[in-house]
């Protein structure tokens, strides 16, 4: 089956009649939407793979090239030849999903396809595998929350108590679609616990007067090692809170790098999930974070407690032999 | 008399106004709109001809410069008080035809109603000095030559924005000074057409007044309007307001007596003391609203309608409420009674 990538599910409506084409012309006339937001198109016999590959060297140079900026010369940052006529040149980091984001959603924070596009020039092409979502905010309909990392737009929410006049609807929104941290007191003005704040941002979309707004720093927060899977599923735990795209940006750029050094430059096929497993929490931020700069809001989790969702009883329970290591590994 | 200003000689002649007056107008604050990534606009003063939003509509009336949401009335000690101050300065305030006709109706409610004249009104009122913005275009949700507001002439001064210029028709005997020499020939335009048009119906007798009231056409809005208020208070109209006394920690005899926005569509908006209330749903006080704006002002007062058609309740109704969706759905109700009454 042929995947094609579409970084945050969003590109021009005009490739969707190559998609047609490819599959009438070379699938079983079926199409797949890919679960990971892709265009799947099924049933490709071996003998036009070629064919295939050459028929989409446009749409990787539309998308990947020209909409994300992506160099395909490189993989993993390494130099790397490219043959525009062979397809894509790995399938390591999959395809980044996204919400709509606030293109279209009014709840959404975060210009998702914006930043999916910015990550997708960062991890693609690689044979290390990752996977990213992007929700434009906590509410997370793309459920970045089983990926690896799950990025969701927020803001800090700035309260005008001048402009206040106590209609209380911004407690009711927020009790209901969020984590009811607000409260209306006898002077009919507000009063939040800003620790429980998700920085979802109900408040201020049902303000009648402007009263809240959104800060104007868009801020993100990301949760780390959400994952599916037959052997140990999980979902991802906060990892991040209220960093800046700068944050997330410096993190990505050291993915690669990191996921090289804990397979000891061997790109085998192994989730990136697992990686930050074999590494450890506390030793994977040393990487991730090599260089970068957090902002004064930004909150890191000291240290993360997944909790496993055991497809198989004493799944870590093994002979020492088994044990996988990262770092340097004795050759085999 | 007509003038041709540059941006330059405008912000020279308000640096020399602000010696005497503020100068309010539509400002864009970015990024602090209801939705992300976008801008709200709303009245503030400025110093630069650069500041003012003159492309898009505000989203916030002119009213909040007279009557800003929450302003303190007076200071009270255990023994005495003190009245705030208003601004020493005079007014000068940027607005569109439909919010100078609103503020028409603002001073009839808060200098004669009830023969009653509102003195924190009036000391801001009577330092007013209008500068009339040209609007020939309007926008998707204006209706003002529907409800006739799209002309005036009740103005010190009037403005169009042109690239880089402005060209000014100053009336005001005070402040045609700060433009000498820059006269040219200008009179302001007015939109004649809006892309939308209402037909305001009349309701011939109480029957069907009463008969309306009980139309199931309103308990739409029980499930669509969250009571919010976001309607009244961007509309250029609306005056209400509550009074709150805010008490100083520490001694309950020391605090400040705040007057706040107050918005009939809010729930317990109308609670009396002993515990009544009229409106209990969000249907009723929709309805309330609607017939206020378009049937029981005029009515009462003889004259106009409420509505200035300045379309602001629907751009900032967070759940997308049309007034002149809700006004044609009345007049359709309106028809089906008068055909039962026959």
């Amino acid at each position: 089956m042929l995947q094609l990538r579409v970084p945050a599910g969003l590109v021009n409506a005009k490739h969707l009649a190559l998609v047609q084409e490819l599959c009438e012309t070379y699938g079983d006339g079926t199409f797949h939407i890919g679960t990971r937001m892709t265009f799947d198109i099924p049933g490709i016999k071996y003998e036009n793979i070629e064919a295939c590959n050459k028929k989409i060297k446009e749409y990787i140079q539309d998308v990947d090239v020209e909409m994300c900026g992506v160099d395909m010369e490189t993989i993993a940052h390494q130099p790397a030849e490219y043959d525009e006529d062979g397809g894509y040149p790995t399938i390591g980091a999959r395809n980044i999903m996204a919400c709509i984001g606030n293109r279209h959603c009014i709840k959404g924070n975060a210009n998702t396809q914006e930043l999916a596009n910015k990550i997708e020039k960062l991890i693609f092409p690689s044979h290390y595998h990752v996977k990213v979502a992007v929700a434009g905010c906590p509410n997370d309909c793309v459920k970045a929350n089983f990926n690896d990392f799950g990025i969701m737009g927020i803001y800090k929410q700035e309260y005008d108590i001048d402009r206040c006049i106590g209609c209380g609807c911004c407690v009711d929104a927020c009790q209901h679609a969020a984590t009811g941290v607000l409260t209306l007191n006898k002077d009919g003005k507000i009063d939040k616990d800003a620790c429980c704040c998700v920085g979802c941002s109900e408040c201020s979309i049902v303000c009648p007067t402007g009263a809240w707004s959104r800060s104007t720093k868009p801020l993100y927060r990301v949760t780390l090692g959400g994952r599916t899977g037959k052997q140990n599923p999980r979902a991802g735990k906060l990892f991040l809170n209220w960093v800046t795209e700068d944050v997330i940006l410096g993190m990505f750029a050291n993915w690669q790098k990191f996921s090289a050094w804990a397979l000891d430059y061997q790109p085998i096929y192994l989730h990136g999930g697992h990686l930050i497993d074999r590494v450890g929490y506390k030793e994977f931020v040393k990487h991730i974070f090599e260089g970068v700069e957090f902002n004064p809001e930004a909150k890191m989790a000291d240290d993360i407690y997944w909790a496993e969702n055991e497809q198989r009883g004493n799944m870590h329970v093994m002979p020492l032999s088994q044990h996988k290591h990262a770092g340097p590994q004795e050759k085999k | 008399m007509g003038h041709k200003v540059s941006y330059e000689q405008a912000n020279a002649a308000f640096a020399k106004l602000s010696e005497e007056y503020e100068i309010w107008a539509p400002k864009r604050f970015p990024k602090k709109g209801r939705y992300s990534d976008t801008d709200m606009i709303r009245y503030d003063k400025v110093s630069s001809v650069e500041e003012i939003e003159y492309k898009e509509k505000s989203d916030m009336p002119a009213k909040e410069v007279l009557t800003p949401i929450s302003e303190s009335l007076f200071y009270f000690t255990e023994d005495e008080y003190i009245e705030s101050k208003a601004t020493s300065k005079k007014l000068l305030i940027f607005m569109r035809p439909c919010d100078i006709h609103a503020q028409h109706h603002q001073e009839k409610i808060y200098l004669s109603n009830g023969n009653f004249e509102d003195m924190y009104y009036k000391r801001m009122n009577e330092k007013v000095k209008i500068v009339m913005m040209e609007c020939t275009e309007g926008w998707d949700t204006c209706f003002c030559v529907s409800m006739g507001t799209n002309k005036t002439e009740d103005y010190a001064a009037a403005v169009r924005f042109c690239d880089g210029e402005l060209l000014m028709d100053v009336k005001d005997a005070e402040l045609a000074p700060y433009f000498d020499g820059t006269a040219a020939d200008f009179k302001p335009e007015y939109i004649e057409k809006n892309q939308i048009s209402l037909t305001i119906p009349e309701i011939p007798n109480k029957e069907v007044l009463t008969k309306l009231k009980n139309h199931p056409m309103w308990n739409e809005y029980n499930s669509r309007c969250i009571s919010c208020g976001a309607c009244t208070v961007a509309c250029a109209t609306c005056t209400c307001f509550t009074t709150t006394d805010l008490i100083y920690n520490e001694n309950a005899n020391v605090g400040e007596r705040k007057r706040t926005t107050a918005s009939c569509q809010v729930k317990g908006f109308d609670d009396m003391a002993g515990g009544m209330s009229f409106r209990k749903t969000a249907a009723d006080r929709m309805r309330y609203k609607v017939l206020h704006k378009f049937h029981d002002y005029k009515a009462r007062f003889k004259d106009f309608h409420m509505c200035v058609g300045c379309g602001r309740c629907v751009d900032r109704c967070p759940e997308f409420i049309s007034i002149v969706a809700t006004v044609n759905k009345m007049s359709k109700a309106i028809d089906e009674i008068v055909a039962e009454q026959k």
